[in-house]
């Protein structure tokens, strides 16, 4: 059914929205791709076959949802029954029934699977859950609480409202003024002002334009826009509409990563369902304005995440970026003016334009105005999906959403901005969260992921990490990339390695400072971010493996031995670092639970349950994983240049 | 090519779905990267010349991304994810495991062609760290001692 | 006409030109691999890297590469500036690692004051700089026989499958615009191979040498080249353009001119 005018757009949102008030009970079962790597499909069908079996239907006003992502992830697969918004958590097809019987025929909990923590207790409504307590969701406000396939249910929940708005009551520099007026700046990372973009594009000679949406989410750690994608649609459509009316232009583009098939599966459809309503195509609304989408898949380059590659990628060619000194907003895609905006961009304009401006602006810093989505992951608590005001410290973020570090261990490090960011060290954790302030810190906003790194995790091998993925990401064109990032690898395989030079450091510098200046593209200017930010603030950890062939962390495999503690005594090096409950250490010897010897992936543990175990040094790979399993924290671990040096006492 | 060749005919409703355009070019090599489990040579000279794209530049692209392979790769695709949350809680591990149990490291195909084992950039499903994805299955937390079951339980029916 | 500053240099350039032609015109030496006044500015190599700002900027200039920079009215350029040489020095170095045999790598190092790369040098030494003006110079041709594959570290220049490539017609573009030297062809018998396909040629008809592949006649005449064109050599052609021009300048009619073609 086509809607072809404001006025029809109203009456049809006040229908969707009263029959879904109406409604006695809804079922949200989260289905994006964590909870669905945890079995809510099954959780899902589970609801479906006991409803029926109850008789249940929506002619009795129960519903179930298929959801977008909740954003709770650790604790999927997540269900919530409203009204009322009980959340369920780690529900399994076998604790269905119990649901239907209680919260749903009547008015009860399942105490069981709420939410529960130590220092909040068992929570019953979504909104007391600490993780969800915290924040203030404006991209992520509905996802979780549609369903991404149902317009209408996109609709209800006050989708394409600023859409009316726009093409209905404003002109399109009144919809660049008020998106100027909200201080939004791109979500993508670099955080370029959104309206002066939207301006330049609108005041660029041509007779084609084009609105580009950036789904290429390629940061290793980052799933805010996939989730985004996958749960509300609409709210991307709506936001490119307005663009694309803001800027003149008719034609648009969403660039999803392939590796994300959930979204390009939900994309089609919301893309279809938004036609056939009217709300893209010809004669939007019945206001004369016509603009349609298409999707491009990508095709697995990280490169393409930088806007002029992103659009070579969508002519049909290699992900090759270009010199930016004429802008894509005079010369981007198909060689027109062109703009490009992220997913979370895109997806906050509807609400601007349909609440004002001034309602974003007033959170926020005083350059960066609104909220911003993380994902929030690594070792962490509760990781998942959030969305705090802009300036809320890093600290809140992990210790209050995130709930601390996973297993009370010692908080090292959070990495924000992906290959192109950096590491804030403990000691910076107050720092708020804006463009500016990540910055300084040698770090950057980045496209929103926030990882969480403990004592056992390695700052040198961190930066290696990133630079093989650069090295294998880096698209050739340019030599300092090209060649820099590989040369820079090798001199970081050798470090880990225990092949650490003399003056490696200096060379780092050197080669950082030319790939920094000398590189055409953003991939390479900012890809020695992680190692200066490392080098800036564990410049101990370099020399502990230059100079003294050790790994603080204990995560370098080629530097690290591991030893079972039979006796209770720590012994002698400072690598003994128990499992931790809360902020205290466990550390008791042996009690031959076995359970390394399961974890163990070479089997190189041996010994009767009960009874002490030893690691066959010889076999040992020195992955960590025993360490990582031991409930008692047994297992210590020390420089394997340290055995070498005893063995050859020993020997003496 | 007038060579009457039976594999080119899964290409034909491909082609149809896209204009005959340079920018069809990467969506149809990924869905024939689908249909065929990899690009084969006489398709991509086909795609070429169908799509008005020189043969070279059609080349390129089908190396330049990695969603695309040259060679035949397994019944079953193994991704290890190798995103930072899966990297720092352990994606190593499950690499090892997988590299004992089959013989194939990352980027290899199993003798048999039974499994093609690749590393990915990050699927985003990073809150359940590591990941693990046998065919279009999801395994969430994934155990290096799992493994044996993962893999006999397949990769099938897992609705998206 | 913009006027901007090279060095302390005024120079005025016409419209549409790029820091680099500016910065040659005012007499700047600016070392370039990846650029060929016939090809479109592609900014690979990151040799042409020069400082510049504009009035009113505060801070450092900004590093870009004069190649493709547009020359706009009132930019101060410099062409050697500490961060620029590093940069640039940096830049060299790399190449030196990967292409450690090649002369004029060599040379370049060594107007850098580099004796030896910094850098592991590639244990599979190459001539291949990586530059694109053979894939360039091919698609300018419309023939776009080879180009870049993979990424990375990996990238190389190659034919389809690095087999023999089918749409090649034997032009020697590639190998003309090639810095140094790095891809080979050899003729002999009539007949040149390059990229490891074999061209029969085409005689020039005034001096009997083999001047074109019978692959470029059919390519040209595809693209409604005169058949004329396709006859001579191009030493031929200016030695009858010289027959011609000194007839005229005899005196002799137009009728002898035509006669002689």
């Amino acid at each position: 059914m086509r809607i072809e005018s404001g006025g029809a757009f109203e009456a049809h949102r006040r229908r969707v929205a009263e029959a879904r008030v109406a409604r006695r009970k809804t079922v949200l079962v989260c289905c994006g791709t964590g909870c669905l790597a945890n079995g809510s499909a099954a959780v899902l069908d589970a609801f479906a076959t006991r409803l029926t079996a109850r008789g249940l239907n929506a002619e009795l006003g129960v519903f179930v949802k298929k959801t977008g992502c909740h954003g709770c992830c650790q604790r999927g697969p997540l269900v919530v029954v409203e009204p009322g918004g009980t959340l369920y958590t780690k529900v399994q097809p076998r604790d269905v029934a119990e649901i239907v019987e209680k919260s749903i025929e009547h008015d009860e909990t399942v105490t069981r699977l709420l939410y529960t923590d130590r220092k909040a207790g068992a929570c019953t409504c979504q909104g007391d859950v600490p993780f969800y307590k915290h924040q203030t969701r404006i991209a992520l406000r509905n996802i979780g609480r549609l369903d991404p396939r149902d317009i209408d249910d996109a609709i209800a929940h006050g989708a394409y409202a600023g859409l009316v708005r726009a093409v209905g009551h404003m002109t399109p520099e009144q919809v660049i003024d008020e998106v100027e007026r909200s201080g939004l700046r791109g979500r993508g990372g670099a955080g370029f002002p959104t309206a002066r973009k939207w301006r330049a594009c609108r005041t660029a000679p041509g007779d084609r334009r084009f609105v580009v949406c950036n789904g290429d989410e390629g940061d290793p750690g980052a799933f805010k826009d996939r989730s985004l994608m996958e749960g509300d649609p609409h709210a991307i459509i709506e936001g490119m509409t307005i663009g694309a009316f803001a800027v003149g232009a008719h034609e648009g583009f969403i660039y999803v990563r392939d590796e994300y098939p959930l979204a390009v599966s939900t994309l089609t459809t919301a893309i279809g369902q938004a036609r056939d309503r009217g709300l893209l195509g010809t004669n939007i609304l019945g206001s004369g304005f016509d603009f349609d989408l298409r999707l491009s898949r990508g095709g697995g380059a990280f490169v393409c995440g930088e806007s002029s590659a992103l659009m070579r990628s969508i002519e049909g060619k290699v992900g090759e970026p270009r010199a930016k000194y004429v802008h894509a907003t005079t010369r981007g895609l198909f060689d027109c003016p062109t703009v490009l905006n992220n997913v979370e961009t895109w997806s906050v304009v509807g609400q601007i334009i349909h609440r004002g401006g001034e309602w974003f602006a007033r959170l926020g810093t005083p350059l960066s105005k609104g909220t911003k989505a993380f994902s929030l992951v690594g070792k962490v608590a509760n990781t998942g999906l959030v969305e705090v005001p802009m300036g809320t410290s890093l600290r809140t973020i992990v210790e209050e959403v995130g709930g601390g570090v996973l297993d009370g261990r010692p908080l090292k490090a959070v990495q924000t901005g992906g290959p192109s960011g950096g590491c804030v060290p403990e000691s910076l954790l107050d720092l708020p969260v804006d463009y500016e302030r990540l910055t300084e810190a040698g770090s950057m906003m980045g496209s929103g992921g926030l990882i969480v790194m403990d004592d056992r995790t390695c700052m040198v091998e961190v930066a290696r990490y990133f630079l093989r993925f650069l090295t294998e990401e880096s698209c050739g064109k340019c030599t300092p990339c090209r060649e820099g990032l590989k040369q820079l690898l090798a001199i970081y395989e050798g470090i880990v390695a225990g092949r650490g030079r003399p003056g490696d450091v200096e060379r780092i510098r050197t080669l950082a400072e030319g790939i920094r200046l000398g590189s055409l593209c953003e991939l390479g200017r900012s890809a020695v971010n992680p190692l200066l930010s490392t080098l800036r603030y564990f410049g101990e950890e370099y020399r502990a493996h230059i100079e003294r062939r050790a790994c603080p962390a204990g995560t370098c495999r080629e530097l690290t031995a591991y030893e079972i503690v039979h006796d209770g005594h720590p012994g002698r090096s400072a690598g003994v670092n128990g499992k931790r409950r809360g902020a205290r250490a466990v550390q008791r010897p042996c009690n031959g639970c076995h359970v390394c010897v399961a974890a163990c992936p070479v089997g190189a543990i041996a010994g009767e349950r009960k009874r002490p175990h030893t690691i066959d040094q010889e076999r040992c790979i020195g992955c960590g994983a025993c360490y990582d399993a031991c409930r008692v924290g047994a297992i210590r671990f020390f420089p394997k240049s340290e055995r070498v040096a005893a063995d050859a006492d020993a020997a003496c | 090519m007038t060579l009457a060749c039976p594999e080119l005919t899964r290409l034909e409703p491909i082609l149809a779905r896209y204009p005959a355009r340079e920018e069809s070019l990467i969506q149809v090599l990924q869905d024939v990267q689908r249909a065929y489990r990899y690009l084969p040579c006489h398709v991509l000279e086909q795609v070429a010349a169908r799509l008005h794209v020189p043969l070279a530049r059609v080349f390129s692209v089908a190396t330049f991304y990695k969603a695309f392979a040259l060679t035949p790769q397994g019944e079953t695709t193994i991704q290890v994810c190798t995103g930072t949350a899966c990297h720092i809680r352990g994606a190593e591990r499950l690499i090892d495991e997988l590299r004992d149990r089959l013989g194939a490291g990352p980027g290899e195909t199993t003798a048999d062609r039974r499994f093609t084992i690749r590393t990915v950039n990050c699927v985003g499903a990073c809150a359940m760290a590591p990941v693990l994805i046998v065919g279009d299955r999801y395994r969430g937390n994934a155990k290096p001692a799992a493994i044996g079951d993962y893999l006999s339980e397949g990769g099938g029916g897992h609705a998206h | 006409m913009p006027t901007l500053r090279v060095d302390g240099v005024r120079v005025t350039v016409p419209a549409g030109a790029t820091v680099l032609a500016a910065a040659r015109a005012a007499g700047a030496e600016i070392p370039t691999l990846c650029h060929h006044e016939g090809l479109e500015p592609w900014g690979g190599c990151r040799l042409c890297l020069v400082e510049i700002s504009k009035p009113g900027w505060t801070g450092e200039g900004k590093i870009v590469t004069s190649c493709n920079y547009p020359a706009e009215d009132g930019l101060v350029v410099r062409t050697s500036g500490e961060r620029v040489v590093a940069t640039r020095r940096v830049v060299v170095d790399l190449l030196l690692a990967r292409c450690p045999g090649t002369p004029l790598v060599q040379r370049l190092a060594r107007e850098h004051g580099i004796e030896e790369a910094s850098y592991e040098v590639n244990p599979e030494p190459t001539d291949c700089v990586l530059c694109g003006l053979c894939t360039r110079a091919c698609d300018r041709m419309g023939v776009s026989a080879i180009a870049s594959v993979s990424r990375g570290a990996s990238r190389a220049i190659a034919p389809p499958f690095n087999q023999p490539p089918p749409d090649c017609i034997g032009c020697l573009a590639c190998a003309e615009v090639c810095p140094t030297g790095h891809i080979a062809w050899s003729e002999a018998d009539g007949r040149r191979t390059i990229w490891g396909r074999v061209f029969e040629m085409q005689r020039c008809e005034g001096c009997g040498r083999p001047h074109l592949t019978a692959a470029q006649a059919g390519w040209a005449r595809a693209r409604g080249a005169a058949e004329q064109d396709l006859r001579l050599c191009d030493a031929c052609k200016r030695e009858q353009l010289a027959r011609t021009l000194r007839a005229v300048s005899r005196g002799e009619t137009v009728a002898a001119q035509a006669a002689a073609s």
